[in-house]
């Protein structure tokens, strides 16, 4: 970690904020949606007739709410996903200041005082590609999941014909 | 110029003709005579030869007296030379001789004088740059003197000088295990000189008045850095200086003022802002800017939100906020038919959006916008850099540096701005569209479940 410098320190909160909210959906989609689902079902399938202006956009608002709850945070996260190489430019650059830093004051000559820099510039560029490579995977698949289960929820309330 | 040599050759001419004319003028009136007078003047002569082969004969006897005698004198001082030259010999010889008793009879002593002088010319050249020069310093002429005499090899130590020696030496090793406080000349930040009380913290660093000095060795002078060291280094100061006994923490400079060189030397936030130039304003501003609309859509939006989701639990009664428009649409046209009501609600809708969206855009052109800027203000580093190179060639990095500092600095800056820039946009936006949702897809249906209640 202490050959990262202070950028490295800020992708690991990023990559560790990231982590929270996959697993935070991954346990919407697990516990509280399923839920969520069956109500919004048995409200659809509790009315007296599903065919009307009114019941197409009654169903309009339940499929809504869910999709709303489904897309939550999705945002965030795919945000979070292309901040992290972002980040890791951040510290190349920084890395390569203080390379330069000590060129300046000590010359060329001596490429072991500039090592530290360069370990400080190429550390965190990996590391955030890294992250954002394992967060990458995971927001496709939630969004795609997001995508697919609201599709599926809209096919399962059935309009009258 | 030419007359006079005229007159000057004439004159000459008139001298030749006028002699032998004068002669024969005077003595010889007629040819008789002139004959006459020949003949006179070689009787004349002849006795005059004659007289003159007499004289040569009598002299001649004197003559070889004189060539013996100067004869005898040579060999007398050949004899001379002779005898000189044999004393020489015996001179040479004797000189080497005591030469011979002299170097076996210095024999470790000379060996001793040898490390005497070095010791005197390595205790000088490290003294010199030791800061107990500033207690001391009139002990290296003495080592001067002494390194000198030693290196001549024909005189001799006296027990003072060798004691002397040691005892610097000695004073050194003890000096360099203290703290000690002395008065002594500083120049100040400004460059004034002045009296003033410094504490001496072994051989490593020499502070006064809470900052340390420089000891510059070639003028032997203590120079206050204009520049100190971050305040964690500089906070032990006084403890130190107020100390009199017992342990202090100190940040001490193991490389005697050579760390704290460089610690000054490296720039803080101020100065590396300032590398970046205007284009690194310039994205500054930009940033601060973006802040602000960010913080303030941020607050009006979940205000509006807030607003929102209470008014989706109380449908009657449509309030001041985006969701309560739409509703009152249906509240003032009850009477109409369900597609017209679906229009006016549309354009309800229509005209609460730009409102919920507004300065979106505007955050994400900053957020790309920032690297872009960064970008810009690498290129013109790196055209600073090559006007330094194509000026002074690459022999000098440090010439480069300040370009590629702007270079780099510009780029740091973009990052720094856009990267917070998208991440409060992804929040405002997430924020904007939830309430937009609200209003698009499920305004209908509360209506709708409204009018089926009732």
């Amino acid at each position: 970690m202490e050959l990262g410098g202070t950028v490295l320190t800020l992708i690991a909160v990023l990559t560790l904020i990231m982590w929270a909210l996959i697993f935070e959906r991954l346990f919407f989609l697990r516990a509280r949606y399923p839920s969520m689902v069956r109500k919004a079902l048995a409200i659809w399938e509790g009315r007296d007739e599903r065919e009307s202006w009114h019941a197409r956009r009654v169903r309009e608002e339940l499929v809504s709410v869910v999709g709303q709850a489904l897309d939550q945070n999705l945002a965030l996260l795919k945000t979070c996903v292309a901040l992290c190489p972002l980040m890791g430019l951040l510290g190349t650059v920084t890395g390569m200041i203080s390379v330069f830093e000590v060129m300046a004051i000590s010359g060329s000559g001596n490429p072991r005082s500039m090592a530290a820099g360069v370990s400080m510039a190429t550390v965190p560029t990996m590391a955030g590609m890294v992250a954002a490579l394992s967060g990458l995977a995971m927001s496709a698949w939630l969004d795609n999941k997001a995508y697919s289960e609201r599709e599926l929820l809209a096919e399962h309330m059935t309009m009258d014909h | 110029m030419k007359n006079f040599n005229k007159v000057l050759i004439a004159a000459a001419a008139a001298l030749v003709i006028a002699l032998p004319a004068g002669v024969s003028a005077q003595d010889a009136v007629s040819l008789d005579q002139l004959l006459q007078q020949v003949r006179q003047g070689r009787a004349a002569d002849n006795q005059v030869n004659q007289q003159r082969i007499a004289e040569f004969r009598a002299n001649r006897a004197r003559q070889a007296q004189l060539l013996e005698e100067a004869k005898q004198l040579r060999t007398q001082g050949e004899r001379r030379s002779a005898q000189m030259e044999a004393q020489f010999d015996v001179n040479d010889k004797e000189i080497i001789e005591l030469d011979r008793q002299l170097q076996e009879r210095l024999g470790s002593l000379k060996e001793l004088f040898g490390v005497l002088q070095q010791t005197a010319g390595d205790a000088r050249g490290q003294f010199e740059g030791s800061l107990t020069q500033l207690q001391y310093p009139d002990r290296s002429d003495f080592l001067t003197e002494f390194a000198q005499k030693m290196g001549q090899g024909n005189r001799l130590a006296s027990l003072e000088e060798i004691e002397r020696l040691w005892f610097e030496l000695q004073r050194e090793m003890t000096e360099s295990g203290k703290t000690v406080k002395f008065p002594a000349t500083v120049v100040s930040a400004t460059g004034d000189e002045e009296q003033r009380e410094v504490t001496r913290v072994g051989l490593f660093n020499v502070v006064s008045n809470g900052n340390y000095l420089q000891h510059v060795t070639e003028t032997g002078r203590l120079i206050e850095l204009g520049r100190q060291p971050a305040s964690r280094y500089t906070s032990k100061i006084p403890d130190v200086e107020s100390a009199s006994s017992g342990y202090q923490p100190f940040a001490l400079d193991p490389l005697r003022g050579q760390l704290v060189g460089l610690l000054t030397e490296t720039p803080n936030l101020r100065e590396r802002i300032d590398q970046g130039g205007w284009i690194g304003y310039i994205i500054i501003g930009l940033g601060i800017l973006a802040l602000l609309v960010a913080i303030w859509r941020f607050v009006a939006l979940t205000g509006v939100g807030a607003r929102v989701h209470s008014q989706m639990k109380n449908p009657e009664n449509p309030g001041n906020n985006p969701l309560g428009r739409v509703l009152a649409v249906y509240n003032e046209n009850k009477a109409v038919d369900v597609e017209t009501l679906e229009l006016k609600m549309g354009e309800a809708i229509l005209k609460e959006t730009p409102k919920l969206n507004s300065m979106l855009t505007f955050l994400k052109i900053i957020a790309a916008v920032a690297p872009l800027l960064g970008l810009l203000g690498t290129v013109t580093g790196m055209i600073n850099t090559f006007q330094a190179i194509t000026l002074f060639g690459t022999g000098d990095p440090k010439l480069m540096a300040g370009g590629i500092s702007q270079a780099l600095v510009t780029t740091v800056l973009g990052l720094c701005v856009a990267i917070p820039t998208l991440f409060l946009h992804t929040l405002v936006s997430s924020r904007s569209k939830s309430v937009t949702q609200i209003l698009q897809e499920q305004a209908a249906g509360i209506l709708a479940r409204r009018a089926e209640g009732k």
